[in-house]
């Protein structure tokens, strides 16, 4: 049975290099503690072959002398289904942030509860009514009809004009994200090049950690816009599909598709699902838009059923670039032009006052609580909003917090292995000195006897 | 259960924490300094929806309460003047009586004639009295019920019985006018008379230029039927004033009821928005000290 003389010296080597290799590793991850989208890299060691070495002459059996360890790979540390959940959870809190955001905005803009607000106005233009009723034929009450109407229809129509803009604002807001300059087309691109890049490594036998690293962040990145579905066929060209759009994927291996050319709707997640149902006239802005046609038609309606001649009120109606009827409410010209011609009354006796008397007793029936239902509306949409994305965020914070713990590097953690490698290192050292030394004994000093 | 626990989640919870705390403070602060819990629509929508229905009924309770007030100074412009008519009218009696005894000479007589020919004028101008414009005893048809001198003649329409309304409630309505002219009448227009107030004047002004004592005795009665039709006039008017009182002082309790649901809906509880306030600062600043003390030890501190 010879053993090499050598074989000790490269044992100790390879634990040497091992342990250089993992207070690197270590070093790498202490480096990027504080990188968010940093997965902690760890190396897997594995026995190098054993020597086979001729039985000894007693047992006749082979024996396998170990040769050290090999660094047989560096990985890294994450669980795939944490970043299915991580992205669904992405997708769901960015479009409940988007609505929260548009919403505050149309809430913004209704002016409740202030006195620049329509539920005011509208008091304030019962009770110029009813002064009319106390002084028919005063020309000063009459007046003060044509300008408390006039404030309430400007008050009204801004409210229609800003929501209708808000409307178009969010139709912007999405064509500029699927836009071919645009956020997701830009993902999309990096994404296909990546995968180009990281397909080549993988066939060259490599594990290129900081191409997956990025990847991975570009697909989070992309996951606030819309739901990200990907399948890995296993050799890194990943496919994956956007918003719901299972025909055709956005990347599909190396090369990427226009994002125009994606079927997105209401139902693709993210900001752009939230964004096509805030732009669409079946979307919450487009309802408030119709609520306020109808209470438009129902004040115009009451009003104008008691002052017939003319009719007090005119409406006008458009469909706005988002498909969406807005109405508008203006006095009749020829009573906004000369105030004497309202009358209190249809009667031929000046005196009377059961058309203003009529109009008067319209405070607080079907066209108020018309209105005030609305606003409760707005509030009750917005408040959902607001808490599904209080919830929408915590949910996320937990699922990122689960995924730091799985993905995350932890300073104690390191610092742990940094002494054990470290140690490793030193022993490895002592066994190669020990080994030469032995060397050094049958070298220099065997066969000197009495020299 | 999370196993490991690394640096940057914690760092990452202590912020969002923060976070969550400053906005917790920051709604706290609103509440507080606005005085109200309901600042937008989103705080407490059905909320919104009563404040909304109830600012909407105190507006209508400010127009109910202008309405009592235009509408009893209406009825009190019409009461003043009947009370003027009636003291005139008592003042012809006086003058019918004193010339039914017979002792007046005839001179006397003229002149009381022209005295109560006077009167009758006094009373059609009192039956013209305005309120803002509006002729109190001319109904709805904005005439003027009488020449004031001249013809008897009452000058309405068909709008002239007509009721003058005021809203005082919802879906509440109180007449605030008379129809003078069934007390008045049109005097003697068309050669007859109608045996009304005017009518029973005019017959005593000529039996007094005619000095027939006897037919003045007559007219006495005649006087007492008017006088008597005028003061149920006058005390329907009086019931409408009493009316509108009891209106006004349900409007003020109805006022005061929808102030303090208003108040108990949107205002603030500020004790407990103190107390909330409170709590809510520690917590934050609980939070912000462990955000100080974050990854401030590890286990380099003890390595060497």
């Amino acid at each position: 049975m010879t053993i090499p003389a050598y074989t000790g010296m490269e044992t100790a080597l390879r634990g040497l290099q091992a342990a250089q290799m993992a207070i690197d590793t270590t070093g790498q991850n202490i480096s990027n503690a504080n990188n968010a989208n940093y997965t902690r890299q760890v190396v897997n060691l594995s026995e190098t072959p054993d020597l086979s070495l001729p039985a000894s002459s007693a047992s006749g059996q082979t024996l396998q002398l170990g040769q050290g360890v090999d660094v047989a790979s560096i990985s890294r540390i994450r669980d795939q289904f944490l970043d299915i959940q991580y992205r669904a959870q992405n997708s769901s809190t960015s479009s409940s942030n988007t609505t929260t955001t548009l919403l505050t905005q149309a809430q913004g803009a209704l002016a409740e509860p202030s006195s620049g607000g329509v539920s005011e106005q509208l008091t304030a233009f019962w009770n110029s009514w009813s002064d009319l009723a106390n002084a028919p034929t005063s020309d000063s009450a009459k007046q003060n009809v044509v300008e408390s109407a006039t404030t309430l229809t400007d008050t009204f129509n801004s409210v229609v004009s800003q929501l209708s803009s808000l409307q178009s604002q969010a139709g912007t807001q999405l064509s500029s994200l699927t836009a071919s300059n645009g956020p997701i087309q830009n993902d999309a691109n990096q994404i296909a090049t990546l995968n180009g890049q990281i397909s080549k490594a993988m066939g060259a036998g490599q594990t290129p950690n900081d191409l997956l690293d990025k990847r991975d962040q570009l697909l989070d990145n992309l996951s606030q816009y819309g739901n990200v579905s990907v399948s890995d066929p296993g050799n890194g060209l990943l496919t994956v599909n956007f918003g719901g759009d299972t025909s055709t994927p956005l990347v599909n291996g190396a090369s990427a598709n226009s994002a125009t050319s994606l079927a997105l709707s209401t139902t693709s997640g993210g900001s752009v699902g939230a964004l096509e149902s805030l732009s669409g006239p079946s979307g919450q802005i487009g309802s408030y838009l119709s609520s306020l046609s109808s209470f438009a038609s129902t004040l115009s309606g009451a009003v104008n059923a008691l002052h017939t001649n003319p009719p007090f009120f005119t409406t006008s109606s458009t469909t706005n670039a988002q498909g969406s009827t807005t109405t508008t409410l203006a006095v009749n010209p020829t009573l906004a032009a000369d105030a004497s011609q309202i009358k209190a009354t249809a009667t031929s006796n000046t005196g009377a006052n059961e058309v203003a008397l009529g109009i008067a007793q319209l405070a607080g029936g079907t066209v108020d609580h018309n209105y005030s239902s609305f606003v409760s509306k707005v509030g009750s949409d917005l408040s959902n909003a607001t808490s599904t994305q209080n919830t929408a965020q915590s949910l996320l914070t937990a699922i990122g917090n689960q995924r730091q713990s799985v993905s995350g590097v932890s300073l104690d953690e390191e610092m742990t292995n940094l002494i054990q490698y470290q140690r490793a290192y030193q022993a490895s050292a002592r066994v190669m000195t020990t080994i030469d030394s032995t060397l050094d004994q049958l070298i220099n000093h065997t066969g000197t006897v009495g020299l | 259960m999370i196993g490991r626990v690394t640096t940057l989640m914690t760092s990452q919870t202590t912020l969002a924490e923060i976070d969550n705390a400053a906005q917790r403070v920051a709604n706290t602060q609103e509440q507080l300094s606005s005085g109200k819990k309901i600042n937008q629509a989103s705080d407490d929508p059905y909320g919104m929806g009563v404040v909304l229905n109830v600012q909407g009924q105190l507006g209508a309770l400010t127009a109910y309460d202008r309405n009592i007030t235009d509408g009893t100074a209406y009825a009190q412009a019409g009461q003043t003047a009947m009370s003027n008519i009636s003291n005139i009218v008592q003042r012809v009696r006086e003058l019918v009586v004193s010339g039914a005894n017979g002792s007046n000479s005839s001179t006397q007589l003229s002149a009381d004639a022209s005295e109560v020919s006077q009167l009758v004028d006094a009373i059609k101008q009192e039956a013209n009295t305005q309120y803002n414009g509006q002729y109190v005893f001319g109904g709805t048809s904005g005439n003027q019920p009488y020449t004031t001198t001249g013809s008897d003649a009452f000058q309405g329409n068909s709008g002239s019985s007509g009721s003058v309304t005021r809203l005082i409630g919802p879906n509440t309505t109180v007449q605030v006018n008379v129809d003078l002219s069934s007390v008045l009448g049109s005097g003697q227009t068309g050669g007859s008379g109608d045996g009304k107030l005017l009518d029973t004047l005019r017959t005593v002004l000529s039996d007094m230029n005619n000095g027939d004592t006897g037919a003045l005795s007559k007219d006495l009665t005649k006087i007492d039927t008017n006088f008597s039709s005028l003061t149920t006039l006058q005390a329907s008017l009086g019931a409408t004033s009493d009316r509108l009182q009891l209106a006004s002082s349900r409007v003020s309790d109805l006022n005061l009821a929808d102030t303090q649901v208003l108040s108990n809906t949107q205002d603030a509880d500020m004790a407990q928005t103190e107390i909330n306030y409170s709590t809510e600062q520690v917590a934050y600043q609980a939070a912000l000290k462990a955000g100080a003390n974050i990854v401030q030890s590890s286990l380099m501190d003890f390595l060497k």
